[in-house]
């Protein structure tokens, strides 16, 4: 049997390597076992949050490669040479101005969904810095909230976008 | 260590075969013990809602080259899209949009973004129900599957038809999905629309899915129709009587109205819990009927 | 004027617990482990309605990894919970009523092992009659859930003669009207962290409503003093209502007890739906009469409601219902009764509105119809019949006197909302697509706050000047998301003149906080001002008086500042304002803490009717929808809310409990039900039990508080946390009306039945260009 395809068990622990919130690391579990229990249980990294375990709610939300996803959905070896950035690496070096937005609009209640919510938000705005309603509305829909109708988080969202703005526009004059 | 819902523990054997014949080898060996695996979304949620065993053996396909990558022609109309490319790769690429645009839009409409990234073209085309079927089904599609030998051709209309009752295509890798663009006639113009009704706004499962594609003439003559439906458990299919119909019949009011009888009549979508047959047999004729409506208006 | 960050200027702030929210450092109770923890395990009853005839666990308990295996003899004391009614067993004994029913509890070393423990547990069950139709259950054939049958409550109000009511009126309106099972689907599961200590006593890390309620339950199933339970209760990942009565509680503490080591328990979603709490399905049947002037004759109400296996809340929540379905109106000949009725279905209880939501969609029913028969407009027919403000209270019961129903009556009619009605500009997409079609309804409510006439409902709270001289303030109130925390924060900023840095919050904890009751019925924020009032002069006195002694100063020159004691005349806008002395340095000076309390009793009225409130808060909604006569779908294009509850406490609090309740009711309106069948739940999880998204939120909402009260009042704010989820949905209904002619009497509303009637109409539409 050809190298690639030796299984990864839990037998042979096979390490999984991949960058989490910018230092890479390697992941020693069962291959299948989700990120969101590596995350939590694991790594006691519990920013990322549990509560349908199916997807269906956004909670778990983390960004692989710099896209959403769920972090229940993910499995270990799917993460394998991925860069992984939780809720925890977003405000590593200190607030991200989507964080400080939602602060300021109080785009949260019980602040459950919120990790979930704000690296939607990065994930969209790092792409798509200046979003329509529609872009927006798109890129929450897999992020439920049930404490604030979203009125603070959509308020929250467009605040981080004027932010944004005016930070690259100061930049640029700088520059 | 975490379990799923049912407390089985995640520690299924995962095969990182790097080509499709690898890939079908193993599930040769493995049988019924090794399920073969995409993005994983959907298998996911049926381990967790117990709804099928988590496997023994998970048959990684994601690393297989020949299942990655959109081949689009534009001059020619034709295009291939990978097993594995994700939802996500549907909903953005340009190409995508320029030569079928119902895609662009079937994407948009399925699950979450997030989901999108893991999800995989392939992953909701075997579901049987999933929501790029009627998209899929407008663009004379052709699944590409490797079953061991020479590989093998078949239409995605055709599988569809027999999908839920022979099992053996679950022997087979699914490689990619041909498509090609219906040609346009002189003088004429092309019409298309999707549509997904759900029991949410967005994030939501499907009750009612359409697609359709007609050619207008100045008249507002009608030719190569083409109407797929499906949502919910329904496996979605073309209405070929209503299509039949349609050709060479000049849209109007008379023709808009017999159109959305013929669909309340043979439209036959499966109900469930939450909504019943008559209420999808009615949105539906209701879309198709509009969307002819506006197509000549 | 209505409320947003703007208009609020520098009373928008920043919440306190945001910080940690906003970067994921917060660790709510589920967050939490312990070094040598163990996960706990319920093993769940797979049957609505059985004879348990053994239970075996021996092969479970022999499990390596196995450190326990519970059932119902292991429980010491009581076997049974609930907060009113303790009538649901810990354990089951001999029988299950529901699927959310234990049976079982495991603890091992880890998720897997405790799972396999389950699977070894074997059960024998005597499959019984599943009983799923409340009215079914009434009959006298049907199976007996419990010894005394299946009705746990039954209330009403009688006043006149209906019948005799009836024979004059001029119109008389007949509705049935049905509302769903609707799921708190608060983000954070139940769960929690037991932890017994060295000395016996047993600490618990679990969200709840009201610590000291949770306590004391806990003691009558340990069979041990209350003192020697300690619950920590705060922060909570949201609850509505659902985390009030006890959930994994009694579990994780005979877990600990049993294992004397920590245990670990969190629901997944599944086990979520299964077991916990649902608003309560209501099935009110209403026959209302006018004369030809539109005066109301008489009123007839008959709600059952489907309470579940078990009592918790549900009577207390019927009598809300059966207050509620009379509401802000009077009536010549009333009698309004309700049924609280056992099944096998899933268990309901406490969810914010509490009956009022069912009631109020039912009775605003009644006004359009009615209005509709009279042929005058339905705000016009309210009008007439609405209370005036030194009427008595809906049970004919003395309430606290405000102008409230006049003022969000005159405020929401005179919004650009309601005056758009009836000379409607078409939307683009109305002109675009003939199926489009849009309407704007209202409706109006009086809620009722704080848990009512005949039930302890006790409040109170303390202000200590601490040893490091931080200003405390200890409420034994839960923070699940509302903004407690920050509204308590504010109060003490805005009302005593303390920085945010002087000021040490404490909940949440029965080892420090007194009981200030429930978290619960929109009262914490009431209860805390009216704490504070209570306190102020007392706090004044004692710590002024102490900082007059060490300055030698009269006490009377002397008030509170930033950062301490100032002159009573010293600006405290300019920067020479000089602090007199520290709260450090005043601390310092003291022998002990300086701690003032207050214990008092939320407001009731002079009244024998159980249940009947005597603080009510006033709403009025607009809303308009837009319905697509294609697919039947509804969007919420504007709401207006205007909610007269005196003084807005804390605005970004305030606007987010109405957004969010409004959220609620959307979902209620539209799309949540968790939908049964045989007493097993067809919603299991978020992928078919679906709660509104941002995308159902696209439309505009704007908020209008009224804060005006009478002179004489001395309640102060009035609770905001529920009356926003009780009002939409009929607003809903009555804007869905005049958009496309439809009465809507069941919740969620059916797509179906706001389709075209044929495709010729629409399409006769779209030639004509109409």
């Amino acid at each position: 049997m050809k190298d690639s395809m030796k299984p990864l068990s839990r037998l042979e622990t096979s390490s999984i390597p991949c960058t989490l919130n910018g230092q890479e690391i390697s992941l020693n579990v069962p291959p299948a076992k989700r990120l969101l229990h590596i995350l939590r249980d694991d790594l006691e990294m519990t920013g990322t949050k549990r509560s349908c375990d199916i997807g269906r709610c956004g909670a778990c939300m983390v960004m692989v490669d710099g896209v959403p996803v769920n972090s229940c959905l993910t499995m270990a070896y799917q993460c394998s040479g991925k860069s992984i950035t939780t809720i925890e690496g977003v405000s590593a070096g200190g607030m991200d101005p989507i964080q400080r937005a939602f602060l300021e609009e109080g785009g949260f209640q019980c602040g459950y969904c919120t990790p979930g919510m704000i690296i939607s938000v990065k994930a969209l705005l790092d792409h798509n810095p200046d979003p329509t309603p529609p872009e927006i509305e798109e890129a929450l829909s897999g992020n439920i909230c049930r404490c604030t109708g979203y009125g603070g988080i959509k308020r929250a969202v467009q605040k981080a976008i004027e932010w944004r703005r005016e930070a690259y526009e100061s930049e640029s004059v700088h520059d | 260590m975490a379990a799923n819902a049912q407390g089985v523990a995640e520690a299924p054997f995962v095969w990182h075969p790097a080509t499709a014949a690898e890939a079908w080898q193993l599930k040769q060996t493995l049988g019924t013990e090794g399920v073969y695996t995409a993005g994983g979304t959907l298998l996911r949620t049926q381990w967790e809602a117990g709804l099928a065993a988590m496997p023994n053996h998970l048959i990684n396909v994601g690393e297989i080259e020949e299942l990655h990558g959109i081949h689009i022609d534009c001059e020619s109309g034709t295009g291939t899209l990978g097993a594995m490319i994700t939802l996500s790769d549907l909903r953005t690429s340009p190409l995508v949009h320029a030569s079928f645009p119902l895609l662009t839009e079937a994407a948009r409409s399925i699950a979450a973004p997030s989901i999108r990234n893991l999800a995989t073209i392939g992953g909701n085309v075997l579901s049987l129900v999933g929501d790029s079927l009627p998209a899929l089904l407008i663009y004379d599609p052709v699944l590409h599957w490797h079953d061991g030998s020479n590989g093998l051709q078949e239409s995605l209309s055709e599988w569809l038809s027999t999908a839920a009752v022979h099992a053996a295509w679950r022997e087979r890798l699914l490689i990619a999905i041909e498509l090609t663009q219906p040609a346009l006639d002189s003088n004429t113009k092309r019409f298309v629309a999707y549509h997904k009704v759900g029991r949410r706004d967005a994030f939501t499962p499907s009750v009612v899915t359409a697609a359709l594609s007609v050619q207008l003439d100045s008249d507002n003559r009608l030719s190569d129709v083409r109407l797929a439906l499906g949502g919910g458990q329904t496996i979605p299919h073309r209405l070929e009587l209503v299509e039949q119909f349609l050709t060479g019949k000049i849209a109007n009011k008379k023709t808009i109205t017999e159109v959305y009888a013929l669909v309340v009549e043979h439209y036959e979508p499966k109900g469930d819990a939450f909504v019943p047959v008559s209420y999808r047999k009615k949105a539906a004729a209701n879309l198709i009927a509009s969307e002819l409506w506006k197509a000549v208006r | 004027m209505l409320l947003n960050r703007k208009g609020s200027g520098a009373r928008w702030r920043v919440r306190p617990d945001g910080p940690d929210k906003v970067t994921g450092k917060l660790a709510y109770l589920t967050d939490m482990t312990a070094p040598d923890m163990l996960i706990g395990r319920v093993l769940r009853s797979p049957h609505p309605h059985a004879r348990i005839t053994a239970i075996r666990t021996e092969q479970a308990a022999a499990m390596d990894g196995v450190h326990a295996v519970i059932t119902h003899k292991d429980v010491p004391g009581l076997n049974r919970f609930g907060i009113a009614n303790p009538d649901q067993p810990v354990l089951c004994e001999d029988r299950v009523r529901y699927v959310g029913d234990a049976v079982a509890a495991v603890a091992a070393d880890s998720i897997e092992i405790a799972e396999q423990a389950l699977r070894l547990i074997e059960v024998d069950y005597e499959l019984l009659e599943v009983v799923e139709d409340a009215e079914y259950a009434l009959e006298d054939d049907a199976p007996k859930l419990h010894p005394q049958g299946n009705l746990l409550h039954r209330n009403g109000f009688k006043r006149g003669d209906v019948d005799a009511g009836f024979d004059s009126c001029a119109h008389v309106v007949e509705e049935t009207y049905y509302t769903p099972r609707q799921m708190h689907t608060y983000m954070e599961t139940e769960g929690g962290l037991f932890i017994p200590g060295d000395d016996g006593r047993l600490t618990v890390y679990s969200p709840t409503q009201h610590g000291f309620m949770d306590r004391m339950q806990l003691a009558r199933i340990l069979a041990i003093p209350q003192s020697d339970i300690r619950i920590v209760s705060s922060p909570i990942g949201g609850s509505f209502g659902g985390k009030d009565e006890l959930n994994v509680q009694p579990y994780g503490a005979l877990l600990a007890r049993a294992t004397k080591r920590p245990v670990k328990l969190h629901n997944s979603r599944w086990e979520s739906v299964r077991v916990g709490l649902k608003r309560h399905p209501m099935k009110i049947s209403m026959k209302t009469g006018i004369d030809e002037n539109g005066k109301l004759i008489a009123h007839q109400a008959k709600i059952i409601a489907d309470t579940g296996p078990y009592a918790t809340l549900g009577a207390e929540v019927l009598n809300f219902a059966v207050e509620h379905v009379i509401g802000p109106y009077r009536y010549e000949n009333l009698d309004v009764e309700g049924f609280s009725v056992y099944t096998n279905n899933g268990l309901s209880g406490e969810f914010r509105g509490f009956g009022g939501n069912q009631a109020i969609f039912a009775l605003e029913g009644q006004f359009d119809r009615l209005a509709e028969k009279l042929g005058i407009d339905p705000w016009e027919l309210r009008l007439r019949n609405m209370r005036k403000s030194d009427d008595p209270g809906p049970f004919d019961h003395p309430i606290a006197l405000t102008e409230g129903a006049k003022q969000v009556s005159a405020a929401m009619t005179a919004s650009a909302l309601w005056q758009e009605r009836g000379n409607p500009g078409r939307t683009e997409e109305e002109q675009a697509e003939p199926w489009i079609r849009t309407g704007i309804g209202a409706a109006f409510t009086m809620h009722g706050a704080g848990l009512g006439f005949g039930i302890p409902d006790p409040a109170g709270g303390r202000l200590t000047l601490a040893a490091d001289g931080k200003i405390e303030a200890v409420f034994g109130y839960e923070e699940f998301g509302q903004g407690l925390i920050a509204s308590l924060e504010q109060m003490l900023i805005e009302q005593f003149g303390f920085a945010s840095q002087d000021i040490r919050i404490i909940i949440g904890d029965t080892d420090v906080v007194p009981d200030s009751g429930s978290t619960t019925a929109s009262r914490a924020t009431s209860m805390m001002w009216k704490s504070l009032q209570n306190l102020r002069p007392l706090f004044e006195e004692a710590v002024l008086g102490k900082a007059a002694e060490i300055l030698k100063l009269s006490a009377s020159r002397l008030r509170f500042g930033e950062g301490g004691v100032y002159a009573i005349d010293a600006d405290t806008d300019s920067s020479e304002a000089e602090c007199l002395i520290t709260y450090p340095a005043l601390a310092a000076g003291c022998v002990e803490p300086i701690t003032s309390t207050t214990q008092f009793h939320f407001p009731t009225s002079a009244t024998e009717k159980v249940g009947a409130h005597f603080l009510y808060t006033y709403s009025a909604v607009a809303v308009k929808v837009e319905v697509n006569q294609l697919t039947g779908r509804i969007r919420l294009l504007h709401q207006y809310h205007t909610v007269a509850a005196g003084p807005v406490i804390n605005p970004q609090g305030f606007l987010g409990q109405i957004e969010g309740g409004s959220s609620m009711a959307l979902g209620f309106a539209l799309t949540e039900d968790a939908v049964m069948s045989g007493g097993q739940y067809l919603t299991k999880n978020l992928d078919t039990y679906l709660v509104p998204t941002i995308a159902e939120h696209r439309g505009t909402m704007d908020v209008h508080p009224i804060e005006e009260l009478p002179e004489e009042d001395t309640y102060g704010p009035r609770g905001i946390g529920e009356v926003g989820s009780v009002t939409l949905a009929p607003a809903i209904a009555a804007a869905i009306y005049d958009a496309v002619g439809v009465r809507v009497t069941k919740l969620p509303i059916d797509p179906e039945l706001l389709l075209a009637q044929s495709i010729d109409q629409l399409l006769d539409k779209a030639v004509s260009g109409e």
